[in-house]
């Protein structure tokens, strides 16, 4: 009987991401008639001509370069940093954990600014020198905050944590001062640190793909123990798990695929905080159901956030601004919460 | 339950471990065989649950070997140590929603690889262990929901769930009331008899470790000092090396098993005039009175008492003089005279509440010479078998001397305070 709840709510989901995308496709700034543009999506997906004699080129590429492009990036960005968001806090076993805390956005955002300031041009594997530079840093960051908060074989969580927040600072500290020195370029930097996805293409797409989906699987493959973990580490080494080396495995492909995106996209936050938590209320803790599911919530998410970013104004919003307006508020009822139940 | 050779599971050698610099482990020394089950007692400190921590892998051990099933502990994974050995803590909550059938399934873990889920099997042991600790009703409750006792019951189904030789307990029973108490180890002993599991507990609860266990082993700075069955381990002598106190150890009937009835930790904190105080006794109600006189400091003295009987035990306990009668045994008049000489001694005499028969009614022999002044508690009226003789006693000590009537000994104990206490400059 759960079972089938479990599958049906499963089906429905996806089904749900579908509709979104598909909805979202058509929405715009461009006026291209709805017609039109289903005209366009069975044309290139599925190779039926309804007449696309009318249908200009630019409308072609719209929908078929621009906007769908960027909605499956979207899908992919926000469902990854839910993935990663629900893996730390399992493993920090802390409600307050997100795929940046140790430092990966802080280390991406050095690593753009220095790209952006020195104008960093080539490419490699479809990611320009900024997102080069970005996945760098971020990697080099965790790199960093692991061996300092390393004891041995061991790595503590609470010192990890800490050492992340103090690496972050300091990282920080350095790209404000690159900024300082580098006024012309602060703009373009500013945009970069609240992440937009304006301009990403089918490239992006496939950059961050093998990513997602090598990091997908090694994340399913730790589900139980991530469940066991939710115990206490001391628990869980009682009950067989190798707590050092499942922190290392799921810390080495949460930042992988933490850096993989946010290298394109900037920094976005709060998806990773909030999509878990909601995505825990209806499912349980259970991260066989918790991790798929916040995969899909976290897509939809941001799909209706980056389309607010690209239609609700004149002109083109950060999408980090939306996540963080819908984001905040829901963390302080979190607080809230967590005050009245006196955890 | 015969076993000529009975298989070694755990061997402690000289082993030391503890926390950064300090060590809590200094040295510890044992060999716990197969069906055996047993506990780990000692105050505060001495580094029983540091010894579970290395056991289960969570505290490496600093110098010695710990050898379980013929191999070195640390030679082992996490997950083949989890094979063997089940962890019950003192208590455990969770901050996450999980159903008492999530919790047991965790105890599959240490046999299923990161490619597996839980088969049939699994579940069958799950469902089979749920069904030994009954939480089989509320399998699909959360856990958070439970009661504490409801807890521990499903804490132990993941133990039983991870198929151990070994199950080792931090302490289970003391965050219960006594019902749940006894409840939980009720049903690991059935484990340790049926499983021929065996068994490492840590109690506080001495008697429960008495009763429980059959063998235990006390602990001290880090090392065990005595080791073996509860009736030679439980002793006074062995007891008041390790918890610096008062007690008294009998043995329950009931169970055939040494029990420690605790009696003082805290000194008086008032300075009293020390008195001579004789008490007449040798029921089972003066205990009270003869422990709380002698914590005041006064000398005291008691007799006639017949072997056996709940005051000389306390009596024997606390060390107090007492002339002795042999047990059911009318007291002789030699044993009288002893004791009047005693009582010629004594600034007071209690006549405490204690029945008055033929073998005893000659304690009163003799009081109307004595200096001392004598207190009465009337409830020996009460408890009069001697056909008016008491009475007669009585009235004979009354045409000598007063005797100040007393209803309860509190009152006497507080008469003696007002009299002795010495008053600060």
């Amino acid at each position: 009987m759960k079972n089938t709840v479990k599958k049906y709510g499963i089906i429905l989901s996806i089904a749900m991401c579908i509709i979104i995308i598909y909805v979202c496709t058509l929405l715009g700034v461009a006026s291209i008639s709805f017609w039109d543009a289903n005209k366009i999506l069975l044309d290139q997906i599925f190779h039926i001509d309804l007449g696309m004699e009318n249908i200009s080129d630019g409308a072609i590429a719209i929908i078929w370069n621009v906007r769908l492009p960027r909605i499956i990036l979207a899908f992919i960005t926000g469902g990854v940093l839910a993935i990663c968001g629900a893996a730390y806090q399992g493993i920090f076993k802390n409600p307050m954990a997100d795929p940046y805390i140790l430092g990966v956005s802080s280390g991406a955002a050095l690593g753009a600014t220095v790209g952006i300031v020195m104008n960093f041009s080539s490419s490699l594997f479809g990611m320009n020198g900024t997102a080069i530079l970005a996945f760098v840093g971020s990697f080099t960051t965790i790199l960093v905050v692991y061996n300092i908060s390393r004891v041995g074989r061991k790595v503590p969580v609470a010192t990890l944590l800490l050492s992340g927040i103090a690496i972050g600072q300091t990282i920080s500290a350095i790209m404000y001062l690159l900024m300082i020195f580098n006024q012309e370029e602060m703009t373009q930097i500013m945009f970069w640190i609240m992440g937009s996805l304006n301009g990403k293409g089918w490239d992006q797409v496939l950059t961050v793909l093998p990513y997602v989906l090598i990091g997908g699987v090694i994340m399913l493959t730790s589900v139980r123990e991530l469940d066991i973990m939710l115990l206490g580490e001391e628990t869980a080494t009682q009950l067989g798990v190798d707590t050092e080396r499942l922190k290392k495995k799921i810390l080495i492909t949460s930042s992988l695929l933490t850096a993989a995106v946010v290298s394109v996209t900037g920094i976005i936050g709060f998806v990773g905080l909030v999509v878990p938590h909601i995505v825990r209320l209806v499912t349980g803790p259970k991260h066989r159901v918790l991790i798929p599911f916040s995969l899909l919530f976290g897509g939809a998410f941001l799909i209706l956030c980056d389309t607010l970013a690209r239609t609700v104004a004149g002109q083109e919003i950060p999408v980090g601004i939306i996540t963080a307006a819908f984001g905040g508020p829901f963390f302080v009822y979190l607080l809230r919460k967590r005050k009245q139940g006196g955890v | 339950m015969e076993r000529l050779m009975p298989k070694v599971m755990l061997d402690f050698k000289d082993v030391v471990s503890g926390y950064g610099e300090k060590d809590i482990l200094q040295g510890f020394n044992a060999t716990i065989c197969q069906g055996e089950f047993v506990g780990l007692i000692g105050p505060n400190g001495t580094g029983k649950s540091t010894l579970l921590k290395c056991l289960s892998g969570l505290l490496p051990v600093k110098s010695g070997v710990i050898t379980l099933e013929e191999k070195d502990n640390t030679s082992y994974s996490q997950r083949e140590r989890a094979q063997m050995i089940a962890v019950v803590p003192q208590s455990f909550d969770i901050d996450y929603d999980f159903t008492v059938e999530d919790i047991v399934l965790m105890g599959r873990n240490p046999y299923l690889s990161y490619r597996t889920r839980e088969s049939q099997n699994d579940y069958h042991i799950v469902t089979e262990a749920m069904r030994a600790t009954k939480t089989l009703p509320f399998r699909k409750r959360l856990y958070n929901n439970l009661s504490g006792g409801e807890k521990q019951r499903v804490i132990i189904a993941r133990a039983i769930a991870q198929e151990p030789d070994i199950i080792l307990l931090d302490e289970p029973t003391s965050a219960l009331d006594i019902h749940h108490q006894i409840e939980v180890m009720e049903l690991i002993r059935n484990l340790n008899l049926k499983k021929s599991m065996t068994v490492v507990a840590v109690l506080h609860d001495i008697n429960l470790a008495a009763r429980y266990c059959n063998r235990l082993i006390l602990m001290k700075d880090g090392k065990a000092i005595v080791d073996g069955i509860p009736k030679d381990v439980i002793t006074e002598v062995n007891l008041k090396k390790v918890y610096e106190m008062k007690m008294f150890i009998k043995e329950n009937k009931l169970f055939g098993k040494p029990e420690i009835i605790p009696l003082r930790v805290i000194k008086e904190s008032e300075d009293y005039r020390s008195l001579r105080i004789h008490v007449i006794c040798g029921g089972n109600r003066a205990s009270q009175v003869l422990e709380e006189l002698e914590a005041m400091g006064h000398q005291l003295t008691a007799g006639v008492v017949n072997q056996g009987s709940d005051d000389w035990t306390i009596c024997d306990v606390l060390g107090i003089p007492m002339i002795e009668e042999s047990p059911f045994t009318a007291i002789s008049s030699e044993k009288q005279e002893e004791n009047l000489a005693v009582m010629a001694k004594s600034d007071l005499i209690l006549i405490s509440d204690l029945p008055f028969g033929h073998g005893n009614i000659t304690n009163l022999n003799g009081l109307e010479k004595l200096p001392g002044a004598i207190y009465f508690h009337r409830n020996c009226q009460n408890n009069d078998f001697t056909n008016g003789q008491l009475q007669k006693r009585l009235e004979a000590i009354k045409k000598h001397k007063t005797i100040h009537e007393i209803d309860d000994h509190q009152e006497f104990i507080e008469m003696v305070k007002a009299l002795t206490l010495i008053e600060d400059k």
